[in-house]
């Protein structure tokens, strides 16, 4: 516990005082907003509303993908990443520190990605911000537990900024699917569908308790 | 009067990285409180061994122990302090955020006030709140040594320490190795500096194509004597 809170501290304290990966992050999803504004106004309330479920998931993983590329490159320089691997502890606990802290990256993002949305597509959006934020958080999980551990095995490789979105995208098809799904019923009725939530919570469960099982060996040279 | 007790003991150490072969049949026993060179060429498997002995790698052939073969591999990482090429540092900490957070990584009862200890005990707590990225090269690796003394462990494993120290810089270093082999530690250190070798060192060793080549102790580490010893080992005459 104490290393998970340590990594989890320093990474946070880290972006915060860079913020090179929030502001790449958050630019990059709000120019995706944009872009679509301006390339497929929606005719109608109707229409946006089937748009905006898809641009948010879309815009966000892709973000996502650009923070967590630049997760490791942090612990690249003076080969930080040997000294978290000499810690005397289970190394599933640096990715629990790491992952959690990619997490909370991802989810602010998401947040204000869903704001501009909502404005740029006149989607009320606001109206479930509680049942939305839920949504998100789950889905700001899938996203740092598979891609913390994808981020730790392509840091090492010569082209590490292919080879994370080649290994990582496929993995990402059920987060994205029942993102869209469990947003597009929030935005129709109201509630959360309970089919596309287990989905994303068993691709949850499944990514972390991988991750954490498997970083022992990502680690290892 | 019984042996000391070995600190690091390999058996048939072999680490292979595809099919380049780094290190290769390696034995090798360190007395606790000893402090051992590691000598050779470049290329010669030195790092690589410090790094099996960190527990940053493992042994693609024979055994290794440092300290009780009954640790698990996580305990063992925790007996060892390591100092490597580069000084694990986050640019963006401070001195003492690089320490606490170190500390808290070892689990040390009171991170704040070993940071604190090791500031002072290395000249550095006047730039303690400085970012670490700020450092120059010396002082940065006075606090990277500091960092693998935060879990105050038993065996200390140094790669290339003096590399890119000025004068004064490595005198205090030596001083600081001085310090810790008089503490009891047992001391690993890398270097290619063969004085540096018979002046601190119990015992030699001189890798070659990942293999030990020489061994010295005693008499055998005097400067002229090593000097000899390296150049037959690792330069032959044609």
């Amino acid at each position: 516990m104490n290393v998970l809170l340590a990594v989890l501290w320093k990474d946070l304290l880290s972006e915060w005082r860079s913020r090179d990966r929030a502001v790449a992050m958050l630019l990059f999803s709000l120019l995706v907003v944009v872009i679509f504004h301006f390339s497929l106004p929606p005719a109608s309330p109707d229409e946006a509303r089937t748009l905006a479920p898809g641009l948010l998931w879309v815009a966000t993983v892709f973000a996502a993908l650009l923070g967590l590329g630049r997760a490791f490159a942090l612990e690249l320089e003076n080969d930080a990443l040997s000294g978290l691997a000499l810690a005397p502890a289970d190394r599933g606990w640096i990715f629990l520190g790491k992952a959690l802290a990619n997490a909370v990256l991802i989810f602010a993002v998401q947040l204000v990605t869903a704001a501009a949305l909502g404005l740029a597509f006149d989607v009320p959006l606001a109206e479930h911000a509680g049942r939305l934020a839920a949504l998100l958080a789950l889905g700001a999980l899938g996203l740092a537990g598979a891609g913390t551990l994808f981020g730790a095995v392509a840091v090492r490789t010569r082209f590490r900024e292919l080879v994370l979105p080649l290994l990582l995208l496929p993995l990402l098809v059920p987060v994205v699917v029942a993102g869209v799904r469990a947003t597009a019923t929030l935005l129709e009725t109201g509630a959360l569908a309970v089919e596309p939530l287990r989905l994303l919570l068993v691709t949850d469960a499944v990514f972390w308790i991988g991750s954490y099982v498997l970083f022992e060996f990502v680690l290892d040279e | 009067m019984s042996p000391p007790e070995a600190a690091v003991r390999a058996r048939g150490l072999g680490k292979r990285f595809g099919p380049v072969v780094a290190l290769d049949a390696v034995d090798l026993d360190v007395p606790a409180g000893a402090t051992l060179a590691v000598l050779g060429p470049n290329g010669a498997g030195k790092s690589t061994l410090l790094r099996l002995l960190a527990g940053l790698a493992r042994p693609s052939l024979g055994s290794l122990c440092v300290g009780s073969q009954r640790e698990s591999r996580p305990a063992a990482r925790g007996r060892v302090g390591y100092v490597g090429h580069a000084t694990f540092l986050y640019p963006a900490l401070s001195a003492r955020e690089n320490l606490v957070f170190a500390a808290r990584l070892y689990g040390v009862a009171d991170p704040a006030a070993r940071a604190g200890a090791l500031l002072a005990a290395n000249g550095l707590t006047s730039v303690a709140d400085r970012r670490a990225g700020s450092f120059s090269r010396g002082m940065a690796q006075r606090l990277a040594i500091a960092r693998g003394l935060v879990h105050d462990p038993a065996v200390v494993l140094l790669d290339e320490p003096f590399a890119g120290l000025d004068r004064t810089s490595a005198a205090r270093l030596a001083d600081a190795l001085r310090r810790l082999h008089a503490e009891g530690r047992t001391l690993v250190l890398v270097t290619h500096e063969l004085g540096v070798a018979s002046a601190l060192a119990d015992l030699a060793i001189v890798l070659e194509r990942g293999r030990i080549v020489h061994r010295a102790a005693g008499a055998e580490l005097e400067a002229a004597t090593l000097d000899a010893a390296y150049a037959r080992a690792v330069e032959p005459a044609a």
